[in-house]
């Protein structure tokens, strides 16, 4: 037969009908590819955070749009209900429960104030209302430096990034008022890009360098308790060879109470003297992370998102509970995902740790309360420096432990066995600097049971070791009306120009 | 005879050369079809070809979380391992069937196995665990033999293997998974 083309010359509709049917099959080819095309960079979109933002973003709302879930989950911190039997998300007075921490702390700011903390969500707030930062206003300083910001805020690594901490560290507590202002939130714990867990505490960092590891290669599990030893460890304000209150863990010799009391011994770092014993004093902040090491659950392995943000599932969707609590209040999801015991019969083990660990320490705190009143005793009598000094020591290294044990509310059941020696320790170097004052005010010519003072209540207990109390929370109320609200103000201006989406 | 059809179709000499760059214009546009579908995928076995439909983003995400990662990818369960050619018939049936309804969007929120996919799962499962389930010693005739060995599916019982038990197209919004990447390539952004 006649060609194509020949035939389309005879019959014209022929070429016609060609032409629009190709016209036709490659429009619809072309929907097709143009459908192809669409849900290929759907897949780009599918999983792509709403919002950008990049690591010095301090503002957890920002990053809670693209996890609403643990955003959601965080912002539940703010509730205070919760109380256990000792501790709970609510906070509470320390020095008003137990009394006799006003007189271990005498001459230091503890004694002013000491409430125990809430959630991560509270962390400015209540380092603001704190009496131990004082009423910096007027162009009176704060009596605490910078670096006291340093665990508070997602603000603290913004500024670091650009300040580095030394410079950050330095200037009284009031001078960055202003630039501190959101709580502990994302940007601590989570690379803005990858949501990885990583360090923005540079402290941490240094410490693990000078131990000569290398923190970078952690591994997930590791990581996930590395980020609370951010700080939720023992630290001191290094002032050493003119360094600025750096932060500093003292972990050089070792990360056991002993370890570091020798550390702070060979250069008699001090945090104050004791009002009434003259001691050169040591105060621990909640060594949380050195403690949990020495347990049984670190050995086997388990880190403390495990117990403190366990999975959770919403609507068949799993993800990490951000609401970081006392397990006590998620008993099912914390610890039964490993013990099969009932729930209340896994509190009372629990408990019954605290109970029988508080015992001791209670102990250990009034014979601390007896040792500090004797030793003023001994030096309203005359005693020398030189007789006085091992007692001093002893005074400080068994307060040391006490504080070891009771600032890391967690302790009893973090690591009970390590503890408990820590206690008994404490117990038996206290008892022994009192033998040794009994001898000393004995060879005074003292030779009777000075009574215990009454410090039956917080009141008294300031009363007894001559603070103000009053003039302290006029002071502060003052500060908290008049110059909080500056600092928030010219916050909110800054914040505003941030890039928000 | 084919010579016949071919100079049916020729075109008259001055149209050869326009006629030469439309077929021209076709090829590539079949090209550049072909590549951002990445079709030349579904030839392979890699499990990142099925995360082209980013909707089996839960499946992937399921998968390498468990047991059966290290042993299998999506083509040992889900494709005929028996003859070659039932291989590739069952992989050309089943893609096109996923390619139309991925193309009209009418995947459903929750995704179930269909009947032909059932036999070929369960056919896999057997080829791999064979020697847990043939063990003489435990092998047994008895009245219930049909019901409880063949009258079951594998995952009645092991329900968790391995895509978990929650199913849904949201159930990973966070998980990493290797989404095709953009089509465009990076010397030309």
């Amino acid at each position: 037969m006649a060609s194509l083309n020949e035939t389309i010359r005879r019959k014209p509709w022929l070429g016609w009908f060609i032409f629009l049917a190709s016209v036709v099959v490659v429009f619809f080819l072309g929907l097709l590819a143009s459908s192809i095309i669409e849900r290929r960079t759907e897949a780009q979109f599918a999983y792509t955070p709403v919002v950008k933002y990049d690591q010095s973003e301090p503002r957890n709302a920002v990053w809670g749009n693209n996890f609403p879930r643990e955003y959601q989950s965080y912002l539940q911190t703010a509730d205070t209900t919760f109380r256990s039997k000792y501790n709970g998300s609510a906070t509470i007075d320390m020095l008003g429960v137990d009394p006799r921490l006003v007189v271990l702390w005498a001459g230091y700011s503890f004694s002013k104030d000491y409430h125990q903390g809430r959630g991560h969500y509270y962390a400015i707030d209540d380092i603001r209302n704190t009496l131990r930062t004082g009423a910096p206003m007027n162009g009176k300083p704060a009596p605490q430096p910078n670096t006291c910001w340093a665990c508070k805020s997602t603000d603290v690594p913004r500024m670091m990034k650009n300040t580095g901490p030394a410079e950050f560290y330095s200037g009284t507590w009031d001078t960055k008022g202003q630039e501190i202002v959101n709580p502990i939130g994302c940007a601590d714990c989570h690379d803005a890009k990858t949501m990885n867990l990583q360090i923005s505490r540079p402290a941490l960092k240094e410490a693990f360098e000078r131990s000569g590891k290398d923190i970078s290669k952690a591994s997930h599990q590791e990581m996930r308790s590395l980020v609370c030893a951010q700080c939720h460890v023992e630290y001191f304000f290094d002032k050493r060879n003119d360094k600025k209150s750096y932060l500093t863990f003292p972990w050089d010799k070792g990360l056991t109470v002993d370890d570091m009391e020798r550390y702070y011994d060979e250069f008699m770092f001090t945090d104050w003297t004791h009002a009434l014993s003259k001691a050169p004093m040591l105060k621990a902040q909640h060594p949380d992370w050195e403690i949990y090491m020495t347990g049984i659950h670190a050995e086997r392995g388990v880190s403390c998102a495990d117990c403190h943000m366990p999975y959770k599932s919403e609507g068949g969707q799993k993800f990490t509970d951000h609401h970081l609590q006392s397990p006590l209040n998620n008993v099912e999801a914390s610890c039964a995902v490993c013990h099969r015991e009932k729930t209340l019969t896994l509190i009372k083990n629990v408990i019954d740790r605290q109970d029988k660990i508080i015992q001791n320490r209670d102990k250990l705190e009034e014979v601390l309360v007896r040792a500090h009143v004797e030793a003023k005793k001994a030096w309203e009598l005359g005693a020398a420096e030189g007789q006085m000094k091992d007692i001093l020591m002893d005074i400080r290294h068994a307060q040391w432990r006490w504080d070891y044990a009771a600032a890391s509310h967690g302790a009893s059941f973090h690591s009970p066995v390590e503890i408990g020696r820590v206690v008994a320790s404490g117990i038996d170097i206290a008892q022994d600097a009192r033998i040794k004052l009994a001898r000393l005010l004995a060879s005074k010519g003292f030779n009777e049971e000075i009574p215990y003072p009454d410090i039956a209540t917080k009141e008294k207990a300031q009363a007894f070791i001559g603070l103000d109390m009053m003039k302290m929370k006029e002071e502060k109320d003052i500060f908290i009306k008049t110059v909080v609200p500056v600092w928030d103000s010219m916050a909110k201006e800054r914040e505003a120009g941030y890039p928000s989406e | 005879m084919s010579v016949k059809i071919v100079k049916y179709f020729l075109p008259p000499p001055q149209w050869q050369i326009p006629v030469i760059i439309l077929l021209g214009v076709i090829t590539g546009m079949a090209i550049i079809i072909i590549r951002t579908s990445r079709a030349h995928s579904y030839l392979s076995d890699t499990p990142e070809t099925c995360m082209n439909c980013h909707i089996m983003a839960p499946q992937y995400a399921t998968w390498s979380h468990g047991s059966h990662r290290e042993a299998t990818n999506c083509n040992d369960c889900h494709v005929p391992h028996d003859n070659v050619f039932r291989k590739y018939f069952f992989k050309a049936k089943d893609g096109l069937r996923h390619a139309t309804i991925f193309t009209l969007r009418a995947e459903p929120q929750v995704i179930f196995i269909k009947e032909a996919g059932i036999e070929v799962v369960r056919e896999n499962c057997i080829r791999c665990h064979e020697n847990l389930l043939t063990d003489s010693k435990l092998l047994l005739l008895t009245n219930e033999f049909d019901h409880f060995r063949s009258g079951r599916l594998c995952w009645e019982c092991h329900r968790e293997v391995p895509h978990g038990r929650v199913n849904s197209l949201s159930s990973v919004p966070n998980a990493r998974v290797p989404v095709p990447s953009s089509a465009v390539p990076e010397w030309m952004k």
